[in-house]
């Protein structure tokens, strides 16, 4: 070990270009998988706490036509057994409705969310986001809509909106529902379609008292989509629990869209960061040639003294993982650096025109970053093995000079 | 000095080939070493010294015959086999010292030692012991770029003999180095010879050497021409 070290110091400035050619792939590895983790968490959140919770129970069957989905009539029933169930941080009763608003001449199809606000206040970003008036309160007569709406519609705050909510079971109900308040929404779509009302007026959209379309709920312990296992035990335990009739979706049924991220984003990110593993790897294997060469004589010289074939192909081995461990290691540690600093201060703002394509790609304009101790050893040893691999040419070639020529090899 | 003999070679030839030309080196030779002999391989340039040493140092193979060392047949040897013999039998000093230039004195003196697997107290031990009996113990720190010619011949010589092989073999030890300090070398290694009864073989073309061998062995177009025991000599020095 020490003799390797040595000799890389002696090439110092190549030694440091070969460390630097190894720290490249690392540093960016670690800062797109902080980027990949943060932006998946962000579509989580807002996936979660926007639409769908951690999971949903609905009645069992198919939607009806129109998009609605099937009505549960005793959901305080439903409620009762979701109370019990361990594992469940929060849940609430919710009633979602097609159905169309209206501002004069002005119509939009619509998706309303009827809500317990005191319940869904404590986990739907909502009511933080609310830019002009105020939130919903239980009982009020009220709707709340995003910015996007309110200029498709050009509703402000104050206006009554005509909403025709439809249920394939129930047939129709329509409200002049004044707008309390209106949000910015993380994702144009949303604002544009989804709207809010307390969970009695909805219900007499629906034309169906104390009805719910689902009980949404968040599990325990959630901090991302790596936590997904823990969703999962607790929809086994309400599957098993739950009479017929009903069944149990989590965020990833109810959201499709969520796994393209791990189908399609996060492979062509792998493919990316593979070339420039290679990149890396070519180097480490350049650097270990040339020295290989301009050691023939020394090396030729240690098989002459009797070291075995295994042995000088482990001091070249050896070379190329200490380049690779500390090119690494400090690429770990200036990504990990990079992204605990751009968290600490919220996350990077996003500037101009690239807010508004995180926003029409339904993302926060603000890039957050998180990567986990076990993501930095895994890229860190994932190039100490690239260059393992790339030193294995120069090893064996090494291992296989005969001693007198090599001897004889001028500098 | 014993008549067993360490080394043994039987019409022993090296033919260098190249697509067109076909060059011999060696055309048959016999020679026996023993146990404790101090001996020189002497003759111009292209005589064949530095091929006979190769081979007898397991470096290279012969076209023909056969070389023993202490019995063991050479050419059966697979090429791990010989390096390990290399290791655990022979000893080098070559013409350009070739002293790893990353070790110091002292790693490069206890190198072969570790290749061995000795443990390292005990390789730091034996290679201060011989660098003290060499009388360049205080470069044991240098690195080898740092100390004079001759200085890193005698390390290559304290590297050679520190595992006690069973023959050292020199190729042109004092080639580049002045009439003085080749002098002083070679009755080093004369001096280890008798104290630690190692044997050497080394080549040499400096007559001024030859009188402090014990036996002489002349190459002339591959083949040996004398054989001469210089018991005299060593009946003088004793």
């Amino acid at each position: 070990m020490k003799q390797a070290w040595r000799h890389l110091w002696r090439s110092r400035r190549r030694s440091l270009l070969t460390v630097f050619a190894v720290l490249i792939p690392v540093f960016i590895l670690v800062l797109e998988l902080g980027i990949l983790n943060g932006e998946n968490k962000s579509l989580f959140e807002n996936t979660v706490k926007f639409e769908t919770g951690h999971l949903q129970i609905q009645r069992a069957g198919d939607r009806p036509e129109g998009g609605a989905l099937p009505l549960i009539d005793d959901p305080e029933r439903i409620l009762a057994i979701v109370d019990h169930t361990p594992g469940i941080a929060w849940r609430t009763v919710r009633l979602d409705l097609p159905a169309l608003a209206s501002n004069g001449s002005r119509s939009q199809g619509i998706l309303i969310q009827g809500v317990v606000p005191e319940e869904i206040g404590q986990v739907s970003p909502i009511g933080k986001l609310i830019a002009e008036g105020t939130y919903l309160r239980t009982g009020e007569k009220g709707v709340v809509i995003g910015k996007e709406l309110s200029s498709l519609l050009a509703a402000k705050v104050g206006d009554d909106l005509v909403l025709i909510g439809a249920h394939p079971d129930t047939g129709m109900g329509a409200a002049d529902v004044p707008v309390v308040g209106v949000y910015t929404a993380p994702d144009p779509t949303l604002g544009r379609t989804m709207i809010q009302v307390d969970l009695g007026l909805a219900q007499t959209l629906a034309r169906r008292p104390g009805a719910a379309t689902s009980i949404v709920a968040f599990a325990s312990g959630v901090a991302g989509p790596w936590d997904a296992p823990k969703i999962d035990r607790v929809v086994k335990e309400l599957r098993a629990q739950l009479p017929s009739g009903y069944k149990v979706l989590d965020f990833r049924e109810l959201a499709p869209d969520l796994k393209t991220f791990e189908t399609v984003v996060r492979p062509i990110h792998v493919l990316f960061m593979a070339i420039f593993f290679i990149l890396g790897g070519l180097v480490v294997l350049n650097t270990l040639f040339l020295s290989v060469i301009e050691r023939t004589r020394e090396l030729g010289v240690v098989l002459a003294l009797g070291a075995s074939r295994r042995r000088v192909m482990r001091m070249v081995l050896t070379e190329a993982f200490l380049l690779a461990l500390v090119g690494a290691g400090i690429g770990a540690l200036l990504g990990a650096g990079l992204v605990g600093l751009a968290e600490s201060g919220g996350g990077l703002k996003l500037p101009g025109v690239y807010s508004d394509f995180a926003r029409v790609m339904g993302m926060e304009p603000v890039l957050h970053m998180r990567v986990t101790l076990s993501e930095l050893v895994v890229s860190g040893l994932a190039m100490v093995g690239v260059a393992l691999l790339a030193a294995w040419v120069p090893a064996r070639r090494a291992a296989a000079l005969e001693p007198v020529e090599a001897m004889r090899h001028v500098d | 000095m014993s008549t067993n003999p360490v080394m043994r070679t039987e019409k022993l030839v090296k033919t260098y080939k190249t697509a067109s030309v076909e060059t011999p080196a060696l055309r048959g030779v016999d020679l026996e070493l023993c146990r404790g002999e101090f001996t020189a391989v002497a003759g111009p340039s292209g005589s064949g010294k530095s091929t006979l040493l190769h081979l007898l140092g397991g470096l290279d193979r012969p076209t023909a015959g056969e070389i023993y060392l202490d019995g063991v047949l050479l050419s059966s040897l697979s090429r791990d086999a010989l390096s390990r013999l290399r290791l655990d039998r022979i000893g080098f000093v070559f013409q350009a010292y070739n002293l790893i230039p990353v070790l110091t004195v002292l790693e490069n003196t206890a190198f072969v030692l570790e290749l061995r697997g000795v443990a390292l107290r005990e390789r730091i031990a034996r290679a201060r012991k011989i660098l003290g009996e060499l009388g360049i113990e205080k470069y044991a720190n240098q690195f080898p770029n740092r100390i004079s010619g001759g200085e890193q011949q005698r390390v290559a010589v304290a590297r050679a003999v520190v595992a006690e092989p069973a023959i050292v073999l020199a190729d042109e030890p004092t080639a580049n180095l002045d009439s003085k300090t080749s002098l002083e070398l070679i009755d080093l290694m004369r001096h280890l010879n008798s104290e630690h009864a190692a044997t050497f073989l080394f080549a040499t073309h400096d007559a001024r050497l030859l009188d402090r061998v014990s036996r002489l062995v002349t190459l002339e177009d591959g083949r040996i021409v004398r054989d001469e025991h210089r018991v005299k000599l060593a009946a003088a020095r004793a």
